[in-house]
C-alpha cells in the first residue's frame, strides 16, 4: 500500500535527514518505526504525509508517486489520516467539533452515523464531547486525535508517537485501540514510537533507524528476540 | 445619560467593524494588517463613485465591499504572502507602506475634499433621550446585522469551523484536509469586506475623507488589541471599551471639579484615553482581556 524507495529528504535548505530511506507497509499491518530522538522519524511520516517533499526517490501509495501530492490532498484523494506527534487537537474547538472536521467532506447523514458510531466506541469522548479540546487530558487528545482521523475513514493511518507523555495504564489502552482498529479495519497503520518494545508488542513488522537510515527492518516478533534490540534499547547506549 | 450610551454607540460601530476585520485575518496571517483601515476608506469612496454612476446606495455599497474584498485577496497574495515569508514583522512594515501607498493613491484619484453619499436628507429620530439620525441608526444596524452573520458563519458552519480550526493549529488543518491557503484567503476576503463595510458605516453617519482611515488606526488596533488579537467577537466588546472611555474623556464635565460651570476636554484628548487604557491592559493582561486559556504545550 504504502511503498517508499530511497526517499532522501530535509528542511528547507538545509542538510538531508532523510539519508535513502526505504519501507514498505502494507494493509492490515501495523508497522512500527524505532529509532533514537533526532533521527528522522518524525520526517519520514511528514514525508509519507506529504508536508514534506522528498528531494530524491519516491513515495508511492498503492503504486503511484505521490511524493508531490499535498497533505490536505491526501486525506481525501489518497485515504491518508495523520496524527502528528505534538499539537495533535484543535485546543479552541469542541471535542464533537475537532471530531467532525475530520469528516467534513462527507455528506451529513454519513458524517453524522460514523460520529455516533465512534461515540458508542469511544465512550469517553462521548462523555466530554461539548468541552474544549484544551481541557482534555493527554491521553483523552490522543484518542480525540485518532477518532479525528478516523472519522473520514482512510486505508492508512500515520501516527506519530501515539504513547508520548502517557502513564502505562494510557499507553496500553491507546495500544489496544490501534490494534483493534487494525483487526476491525485491514487499515495499514504506520506507527513511530519511542516505547519499543511496547510498540512491538502490537505491531507486525518494525524498521529502526539511525541517523535517517535504516539500520534494522523485520518481524517484530524477530526483533523482540534479537539481541541487538535489547542492548540498542535496554543496554547503556543513548536510545533518546 | 440616554444620550451618553447613544454617543458610546455610535463611536464602537465606527471602530467595531474594521477592529473585527483585523482580529479575524489576524488569527490566520499572525501579523496586524495596518493596511485594513485603507479598506475601509476605498470601501466608502468605491461606493460614492458607485452611486455617481448611478446605482442604489445599497447595491453599490454591497459591490464596493466586495470589490475591496477582492483588492484585500490580491494584496494577499501578491505582497503579503510573499512578505510573511520573511517574518511578521517584514509583513506589518510592509502593510504600513501598502498603507502610506494607498494613502498617495486616494488623493490622486479622490482627491483631498470631504465628500458626502447622495442621501435625500438626515431626518432625527429621538429615541428616549438621545438624538439620532437615520443614517446613524443605518450604520448600527449594519454593524450588528455584520457581527451576528459573522458569528453565525464561525460557530454554526463548517467553513466556520474550519476557518476557526486553520487558526489555531495550521499543520493539523492540513493533516484533517483543510487546503489552509484556501481558508486564509477566504477570511482575508472577508476582513476586507468588513472593513469597507465599516467605512460605509462611518461615511453614511456624514462625511467621508481620506483622512478617515488613519484617523481611526489607533483606536481600532487598540480595540483588535483589548479584545486578544485574533479573537472575532472580543473585537467588538473592545471596540466597546474604546469607545466609552473616549466618549467619558470628551462628554464629561469636569467643571465642577475646578470651581467652573463648564469644562470639557478637546476631543483630541480621546485618543490619548485609547492609549492609556491600552497600556494599562497590556501591560496587566497582554494578549489582550478575554484570553483565560492557557497554552499547553
Ligand atoms: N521543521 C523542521 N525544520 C528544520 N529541521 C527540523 C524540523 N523538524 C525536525 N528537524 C530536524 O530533523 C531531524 C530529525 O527530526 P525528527 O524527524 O523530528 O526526529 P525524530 O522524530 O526521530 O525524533 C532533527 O535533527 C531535527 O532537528
Ligand atoms: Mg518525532
Amino acid at each position: 500500500m504504502i511503498d517508499v524507495s530511497n526517499v532522501r529528504a530535509g528542511y528547507g535548505d538545509g542538510a538531508d535527514i532523510l539519508n535513502g530511506i526505504s519501507l514498505h507497509a502494507a494493509g492490515g499491518e501495523i508497522v512500527t518505526i524505532l529509532g533514537p530522538n533526532g533521527c528522522g522519524k518524525s520526517t519520514l511520516l511528514k514525508c509519507i504525509a506529504g508536508f514534506l517533499a522528498p528531494r530524491a526517490g519516491t513515495v508511492a501509495i498503492d503504486g503511484e508517486d505521490v511524493g508531490a501530492v499535498p497533505v490536505h490532498r491526501k486525506v481525501r484523494g489518497y485515504g491518508v489520516g495523520f496524527v502528528p506527534q505534538t499539537d495533535n487537537v484543535f485546543a479552541t474547538l469542541s471535542v464533537s467539533e475537532n471530531i467532525r472536521l475530520g469528516a467534513r467532506h462527507l455528506p451529513r447523514a454519513e458524517r453524522e452515523g460514523r460520529f455516533d458510531a465512534l461515540m458508542r466506541q469511544y465512550p469517553t469522548l462521548a462523555a466530554k464531547q461539548n468541552r474544549k479540546a484544551s481541557a482534555l487530558s493527554g491521553g483523552e487528545r490522543q484518542i480525540l486525535s485518532l477518532v479525528r482521523a478516523l472519522i473520514a475513514g482512510p486505508k492508512i493511518l500515520l501516527l506519530d508517537e501515539p504513547s508520548a507523555g502517557l502513564s502505562p495504564l494510557m499507553m496500553h489502552e491507546v495500544f489496544d485501540a490501534i490494534a483493534g482498529i487494525r483487526d476491525d479495519t485491514g487499515m495499514c497503520i504506520v506507527m513511530v514510537e519511542q516505547n519499543a518494545f511496547e510498540a512491538l508488542g502490537i505491531a507486525d513488522r518494525a524498521y529502526v533507524l539511525t541517523l535517517g537510515t535504516v539500520a534494522m527492518e523485520g518481524r517484530a516478533r524477530d526483533l523482540l528476540a534479537d539481541p541487538s534490540m535489547r542492548e540498542l534499547y535496554l543496554g547503556g547506549s543513548v536510545a533518546g | 445619560m440616554v444620550q451618553f450610551f447613544s454617543d458610546v454607540l455610535i463611536r464602537t460601530v465606527d471602530l467595531a467593524l474594521i477592529a473585527v476585520g483585523l482580529s479575524c485575518v489576524y488569527s490566520l496571517i499572525r501579523f496586524p494588517n495596518i493596511a485594513l483601515v485603507q479598506y475601509a476608506v476605498a470601501g466608502s469612496f468605491l461606493a460614492l463613485l458607485l452611486q455617481g454612476a448611478g446605482l442604489p446606495l445599497p447595491v453599490a455599497g454591497l459591490l464596493a465591499c466586495l470589490l475591496v474584498g477582492g483588492l484585500a485577496v490580491l494584496l494577499n497574495v501578491t505582497v503579503f504572502e510573499r512578505l510573511l515569508a520573511s517574518g511578521s514583522a517584514i509583513a506589518m512594515v510592509g502593510s504600513l507602506a501598502v498603507t502610506m501607498i494607498l494613502s498617495a493613491v486616494f488623493l490622486v484619484v479622490f482627491g483631498p475634499d470631504s465628500r458626502r453619499f447622495d442621501l435625500d436628507s438626515h431626518p432625527v429620530i429621538r429615541v428616549l433621550d438621545a438624538r439620532l439620525t437615520v443614517h446613524q441608526l443605518t450604520a448600527v444596524g449594519l454593524t450588528a446585522g455584520a457581527v451576528i452573520v459573522l458569528a453565525l458563519l464561525l460557530f454554526r458552519t463548517t467553513l466556520g469551523r474550519s476557518m476557526r480550526a486553520t487558526a489555531t493549529n495550521r499543520v493539523l488543518a492540513a493533516a484533517t484536509g483543510i487546503d489552509a491557503r484556501l481558508i486564509t484567503n477566504t477570511v482575508v476576503f472577508l476582513s476586507g469586506v468588513l472593513a469597507a463595510l465599516g467605512g460605509i458605516g462611518l461615511a453614511l453617519k456624514g462625511e467621508m475623507n481620506i483622512q478617515l482611515g488613519m484617523d481611526v488606526l489607533l483606536p481600532v488596533f487598540a480595540a483588535a488589541i483589548l479584545g486578544g488579537l485574533g479573537n472575532a467577537l472580543g473585537a467588538v466588546a473592545g471596540a466597546v471599551i474604546i469607545a466609552t472611555a473616549e466618549t467619558l474623556v470628551t462628554n464629561v464635565n469636569l467643571g465642577p471639579l475646578v470651581g467652573e460651570p463648564l469644562l470639557f476636554l478637546p476631543a483630541s484628548y480621546a485618543t490619548a484615553m485609547s492609549f492609556l487604557i491600552l497600556v494599562a491592559a497590556l501591560l496587566v493582561r497582554p494578549h489582550g482581556l478575554f484570553v483565560n486559556e492557557v497554552k499547553r504545550v
